[in-house]
């Protein structure tokens, strides 16, 4: 397992789809981690092709792209990379715009509802509530603590991969399974290391 | 075609209020552009009528960003943060930080160019006792009403239109003041106004942009390439409908300038309708994960897309402004008649601008999102 700071950009949580049951467990196990209010969904199961029969559901979350478009559009800069190239929002910059939910294609950016103190809204791990901008932060507490995000950690079929761009492409190659992006959102999610993580 | 990721519909990111923002920054951005061309043709000219258009383009202006902006900021999570614009809107790299700074620009711009077009003695395009006396006739009176005795510019007696407004809440002698003493020479003032242009213009363009640029363009109908003719277009024409509605109604009859203009406004108008066309036919074919947000704009927002915008807001109006100038010049129509088909192509634009920006944004919105993968 890596760390935000390991080497070949920051680790990020990305879906096996061939391996998700559909489950829900990892909306349940971010929510109980974070005591996260009801509206929001840092990770959600959505339905994949809805309304057809080829209807799946699949779980979808940040990803914390090395090209994130939310950071982009953002004003306010209330978006930003931190040092290790992961994306964070500043809670107490952030102005309830959904500039960045309109502007992400992975639906990750939320808005919940639920009233948190001023103090919450500062605090760097997102605002979760008041209606500003909140998304998964890769449970970064938990990675200081060597312990991986609470979604890929509890996913009882290893549907979420979490690593680095390298230890991805490893841990992809072993279960022989390619991830779900085309190019276009491996170069947004990966950057320079998209084809590092695509393989052939 | 990318895969359809489904987040639980209604996918409600933006609500009613930025159509009504995005719609009303059009309005504003077109209105300012085209009265500032009527300002300059009643400068060259010398027509009073060009200037009354003018006057009523900054004054759309003027309306346009009193109703858009606290609109949108009443949807913002944080209003009175971003009311804080200068020091939190600083990645200029976001179309929604240009806009903001464009719209302070045309907000200063539109205010100065109303102020010294409708208040002061010696405001430009105004009736005068003869051509060699600079001073107003009308003085006081309301710039919008003809005819009738001069009266002093600062009288209290002045009733009628914007200045009487300002003459009621005891604010015209103050405004006047001010006009007097800031305007400009008539060429600085159009030079002026012409860089002030430059952030309508930007407004204009951001209409389009605010619905949501960025590097993935994630809303097919908003492709860039289809909505920005659509916004422009159609923020000119209405613009300038809005104006000649509101010049015919001040001025209760219609002279050339006016029914120029009234043609210039179907015109635009026509050039507006083509694009929407366009997106219909045509985006559909270049960006196909445009279809289902296209096929939403003529089947589940039928009524305010093809009823209230393309039918009441477009081509009725088109309709209105040419039949208006056409029946006045062949003595088919009076006066009163022209001005009522003026007034109301004005009424249809401002519902089908509503409309078309609504139906835009709810149309697409309530898409399954296509996700690249």
């Amino acid at each position: 397992m890596s760390t935000q700071d390991s080497n070949g950009g920051p680790a990020r949580v990305i879906p096996n789809w061939e391996s998700c049951i559909d489950c829900g467990a990892c909306e349940v196990a971010c929510q109980r981690t974070w005591d996260l209010p009801p509206e929001s969904d840092r990770i959600q199961v959505v339905a994949i092709e809805h309304g057809t029969d080829n209807e799946t559901n699949k779980p979808m979350q940040c990803y914390n792209c090395a090209e994130a478009p939310c950071i982009d559009v953002c004003p306010t800069e209330a978006l930003h990379y931190t040092d290790n190239g992961s994306v964070r929002v500043s809670g107490d910059k952030c102005i309830g715009c959904h500039y960045c939910g309109v502007g992400c294609p992975f639906g990750a950016p939320q808005f919940p509802d639920g009233e948190v103190p001023e103090a919450q809204e500062s605090e760097p791990l997102g605002a979760r509530g008041n209606g500003l901008m909140d998304k998964c932060t890769t449970c970064e507490p938990r990675q200081e603590n060597d312990l991986e995000p609470a979604c890929s950690s509890e996913c009882p079929t290893d549907a979420l991969l979490f690593g680095t761009p390298e230890e991805l492409s490893e841990k992809l190659d072993e279960d022989n399974v390619s991830t779900p992006f085309n190019e276009e959102s491996a170069q947004i999610i990966f950057g320079d290391d998209a084809d590092e993580v695509m393989g052939d | 075609m990318p895969t359809e990721v489904t987040y639980g519909l209604p996918y409600d990111q933006w609500n009613w209020r930025i159509g009504v923002y995005i719609a009303m920054i059009g309005l504003a951005g077109g209105a300012y552009l085209t009265g500032y061309v009527a300002d300059l043709l009643a400068e060259k000219r010398d027509s009073r009528q060009y200037g009354q258009v003018a006057t009523f383009g900054y004054l759309v202006g003027l309306g346009g960003l009193a109703i858009g902006p606290p609109i949108l900021l009443s949807h913002l999570a944080a209003p009175f943060r971003a009311m804080m614009i200068p020091l939190t809107m600083t990645n200029l790299g976001s179309w929604m930080s240009i806009g903001a700074y464009m719209l302070m620009g045309f907000g200063l711009g539109t205010t100065l160019m109303f102020l010294w077009l409708a208040f002061g003695t010696n405001r430009p395009h105004v009736q005068t006792l003869d051509s060699s006396n600079e001073v107003a006739a009308d003085g006081g009176e309301d710039v919008a009403a003809d005819g009738g005795p001069a009266k002093a510019a600062t009288s209290d007696e002045t009733a009628g239109g914007f200045r009487g407004a300002a003459n009621k809440v005891g604010l015209m002698n103050l405004l006047d003041s001010i006009a007097d003493y800031t305007r400009p020479s008539r060429r600085n003032r159009l030079v002026v106004g012409a860089l002030f242009g430059i952030f309508a213009a930007g407004v204009l363009v951001y209409s389009a942009m605010a619905y949501g640029s960025g590097s993935t363009e994630r809303v097919a109908l908003w492709d860039p390439t289809f909505l920005l003719p659509v916004q422009i277009l159609t923020g000119l024409g209405a613009g300038l409908t809005i104006a000649v509605g509101l010049a015919a109604l001040a001025e209760r009859d219609v002279g050339r300038p006016i029914q120029n203009c009234s043609l210039g406004a179907a015109g635009l108008l026509a050039g507006g309708l083509v694009a929407v066309l366009a997106t219909l036919f045509l985006l559909p074919e270049q960006i196909p994960e445009a279809q289902p947000a296209v096929d939403n704009l003529t089947s589940a927002y039928a009524l305010e897309f093809v009823g209230i915008a393309l039918v009441g807001g477009l081509l009725l109006p088109i309709v209105l402004s040419i039949a208006g100038t056409l029946g006045v010049r062949r003595d088919a129509l009076s006066d009163s008649g022209a001005v009522g088909a003026y007034v109301a192509a004005a009424a249809l634009v401002v519902a089908g601008k509503l409309a078309l920006a609504l139906s835009y944004l709810m149309a697409a919105e309530f898409t399954p999102m296509p996700l690249p993968v």
